[in-house]
């Protein structure tokens, strides 16, 4: 998928092209080689990268939709009918309620048109943030797909496309300039793909990392504290629902990302299957000293062992969301860990008592 | 002793310091000077590292030069070389330092934060002492003959000194041999003008056009303080032993003698304390001299990779044995070809390092190969010839006053580097050192410098 039009010359020289022997060649008739790479980082021109692939579909491409059984398509037909039914009703009761005020007066009819007028406009806009939002989240893992080709491609000079594009993404950002003033003093015409991309990973996204961490600091230990002081479970339950979507919000937003409402509840469901998941995988260890975290807590305090464990499980909703918004994935060497989270939180019960 | 003396010797700074020696080393040519200068500088300076993981993290706090640990070894003059690159100087130009002879030592303090939590509560602010070993590539060669007998020697120099390109070179050594008579008794003129043949011989194999690697013995070219020592005085012989008193026999006992007063010398009291070792290697330089000059370096590479072997191939352990760790080869100059030939320049010395590397992966110390430049003097360009982008390099080559675009050839990825019918493939030219390096604050600008760096010292610095 490489674009032609980013690589000026192949790196290789292709066996059936003519030998050229040495020789030399006036200075003036040379062109920089990193005239991409360096006007992209200089200037940080396009928003995001015009989303290269138009296969990206709705859902993760890597995991096919799964065909339905019947049962389940004669649900999604009831759903489907029952919301259109509803939309009818509402139309025809919006269509009904104008053609009333304009018979009772003229003036009670527009103040209806235009108040309707300005519900659909806002809805317009609405979806569109909406839309602009899913396109953002598109983009980043489109980056990721290419961070991950450029990585193990071993090429030259093909990463201008996606340093313009990572950098673009955070230029308005006045936390990072000091970062990208670093990076673009770092960049120079020897680096190949992958290290440029190493470069971009440690100078710019690690600062990112930090904050980010931070904030899953913090909301594991909001939930910790509200579930632990909370009289109901209802209560609870909302608060650490929307703690976490909101935990979501913020990370994505810090990579970047600034998902809207739908893009955040569509992050949120992926996050449960990888959280199914990673609860199972993540690591033996994990588990256990949680479990055994919880049940010492627990025998304090049944309700702070609860505020721990919701706390342990907010922190990691958080580091999800920060594998899945990150534009470059985690190596084996800056994963985040748990452990420290873990500690923080763990401390909570003798910070409350 | 008085208490205030006792705090001098237990002092807390000291006690926590770490030591680590590193060896520098590469044939003439290659680059040594213009690295460890390049190295010290932007150690100073830390302004262009970001592959050094305790820089880019922000652990790095400084770093300065200290007086070196061993009185009796002459100091590397870094002010001395950095000036002459810079240009420092009112009226000079910038230009490449003179060459060093000999061994050269300087040691810099790093400062920095240990990067695990556990060890900073113990030690806030951590010190590295790095002491910088620049020796002669031709003295590691010299490594191998520890095991050879004068015999086994003379007859390897002698098998070598037949072949193409080297039997022109060695003509008139060789014609003395033919005249001589081992057996006959021995006479000082006749071993210091056999000893003076070989030695032209040796320095014929060095020079620029014919570019060979592999001398031995290696104080014949780089004497140091032993210049016409009757321990330089002797050459490899044909034919057998002799009795006693014959030429043989003086021959042989200045051999047995250069190998215990120089070779094993220069091991215990320099190699055996090395910690970590890079070898430089002018990989651009044996590309120009052609195919001989390729093939005589994979023979010199591959015999400087048998020291680090310790371990299983044993012939080195009884001798306390090396405890370097991690070897980084390193084809130097890669700014003299465009970037994206770097990938294949580092293809080509996995090739020349080839099977000793992987046998010292398994048995001793941890091997790397990397292109790097310790000075960048040029850029990559590209440029259309005959409807062909093609990239080459932009700089002043040594000796002119204008810039040029030099296309030198490709070096060919995974395959023959001299293919069949192509004569002078490869024209890699040097090139002047850039006219405004002084004038940065960041340091010297260099070609993965920083990740040579983080091979050799990272794990000190975590």
């Amino acid at each position: 998928m490489t674009d032609p039009a980013h690589d000026p010359a192949p790196t290789t020289t292709p066996p059936s092209a003519a030998w050229v022997p040495p020789m030399e060649f006036a200075a003036e008739a040379a062109q920089p080689l990193a005239l991409a790479e360096e006007q992209a980082l200089l200037s940080a021109g396009a928003l995001v990268p015009a989303a290269t692939e138009p296969d990206a579909s709705e859902d993760d491409p890597t995991q096919p939709a799964p065909t339905l059984p019947a049962q389940g398509r004669a649900v999604r037909w009831l759903v489907g009918s029952v919301v259109a039914l509803l939309l009818l009703g509402v139309g025809l009761d919006t269509a009904d309620t104008l053609a009333r005020a304009f018979a009772a007066s003229a003036a009670l009819g527009i103040l209806v048109a235009l108040l309707l007028t300005g519900a659909g406009l806002a809805l317009v806009a609405l979806l569109v943030g909406e839309w602009r939002a899913l396109r953002r989240l598109r983009a980043i893992e489109t980056l990721r797909r290419d961070a991950e080709r450029l990585t193990l491609g071993q090429r030259h000079g093909t990463a201008g496309s996606f340093a313009g594009a990572l950098t673009a993404l955070y230029t308005p950002r006045p936390e990072l300039q000091g970062a990208l003033t670093r990076l673009r003093d770092h960049v120079t015409d020897a680096h190949d793909d992958g290290e440029i991309v190493r470069l971009l990973d440690q100078e710019l996204l690690t600062p990112i990392d930090r904050m980010a961490h931070q904030r899953v600091l913090l909301a594991a230990r909001d939930t910790a504290v509200t579930t632990a002081l909370s009289p109901s479970a209802l209560l609870d339950l909302t608060v650490v629902l929307w703690r976490n979507l909101k935990l979501v919000r913020e990370i994505a937003a810090l990579y970047g990302a600034q998902p809207g409402y739908i893009g955040s509840v569509r992050l949120l469901r992926r996050m449960l299957a990888n959280l199914a998941v990673a609860g199972l995988t993540e690591s033996a260890h994990h588990l256990a000293v949680e479990a055994l975290g919880g049940t010492i807590v627990a025998a304090i305090s049944t309700r702070m062992g609860q505020g721990v464990i919701n706390g342990l499980l907010t922190a990691r909703v958080g580091l999800t969301a920060m594998h899945l918004c990150r534009p470059i994935a985690f190596g084996p060497d800056n994963r985040p860990s748990l452990t420290r989270i873990r500690k923080e939180v763990l401390t909570l019960p003798q910070q409350l008592l | 002793m008085r208490f205030s003396d006792l705090t001098g010797v237990f002092d807390v700074g000291t006690l926590l310091e770490t030591n680590v020696r590193l060896g520098v080393t590469g044939l003439r040519r290659a680059g040594k000077t213009v690295f460890v200068t390049a190295l010290v500088d932007n150690l100073l300076k830390a302004g262009r590292l970001p592959f050094l993981d305790v820089v880019s993290s922000g652990r790095f706090q400084a770093s300065r030069l200290r007086p070196q640990p061993d009185p009796d070894v002459p100091r590397f003059d870094v002010e001395g070389h950095l000036s002459a690159l810079t240009g420092a100087a009112p009226g000079s130009e910038p230009r490449w330092p003179d060459t060093t002879k000999g061994i050269g030592q300087l040691r810099v303090s790093i400062r920095y934060q240990p990067g695990s939590a556990l060890l900073r509560t113990v030690q806030p602010v951590a010190t590295l002492n790095l002491d910088i070993v620049d020796y002669p590539g031709e003295w590691l060669l010299d490594l191998p003959l520890l095991r050879l007998s004068f015999a086994e020697w003379s007859g390897l120099t002698l098998e070598l000194a037949n072949q193409a390109p080297r039997d022109g070179l060695s003509a008139l050594w060789r014609h003395w041999l033919a005249d001589i008579d081992p057996a006959a008794p021995a006479e000082e003129m006749a071993a210091r003008q056999g000893a003076a043949l070989y030695t032209d011989y040796l320095h014929a194999c060095r020079r620029a056009d014919t570019l060979l690697s592999l001398i031995q013995p290696g104080r014949f070219v780089e004497p140091g303080d032993m210049k016409d020592a009757p321990l330089l005085t002797f050459c490899p012989l044909s034919g057998g032993p002799g009795g006693r008193g014959s030429l043989w026999e003086l021959m042989e006992s200045r051999y047995e003698a250069y190998k215990t007063n120089v070779v094993r010398r220069f091991f215990t009291d320099h190699f055996a304390r090395l910690d970590r070792q890079i070898v430089l290697i002018d990989v651009l330089g044996a590309l120009n001299a052609g195919p001989f000059g390729m093939a005589d370096m994979k023979r010199a590479l591959e015999l400087s990779l048998e020291p680090f072997r310790h371990g299983a191939s044993g012939w080195f352990d009884w001798l306390f044995g090396s405890k370097i760790d991690r070897v980084l080869f390193a084809a130097t100059k890669a700014d003299h070809i465009a970037a994206h030939q770097h990938a294949h320049l580092r293809g080509l010395l996995d090739q020349l390092v080839g099977n000793a590397r992987s046998a010292i992966r398994f048995d001793g110390a941890a091997v790397e190969t990397m292109a790097i430049a310790a000075v960048k003097c040029t850029e990559s360009v590209t440029t259309e010839h005959e409807g062909r982008q093609l990239r080459c390099v932009r700089g002043t080559p040594v000796g002119r006053d204008r810039p040029t675009v030099l296309f030198p050839g490709e070096i060919p990825d995974n395959a023959d580097a001299f293919p069949p019918g192509r004569e002078h493939p490869y024209n890699f030219l040097p090139f002047r050192p850039p006219a405004d390096l002084g004038r940065d604050p960041r340091g010297l600008p260099h070609i993965r410098l920083d990740q040579a760096l983080q091979f050799l010292l990272g794990d000190y610095l975590e």
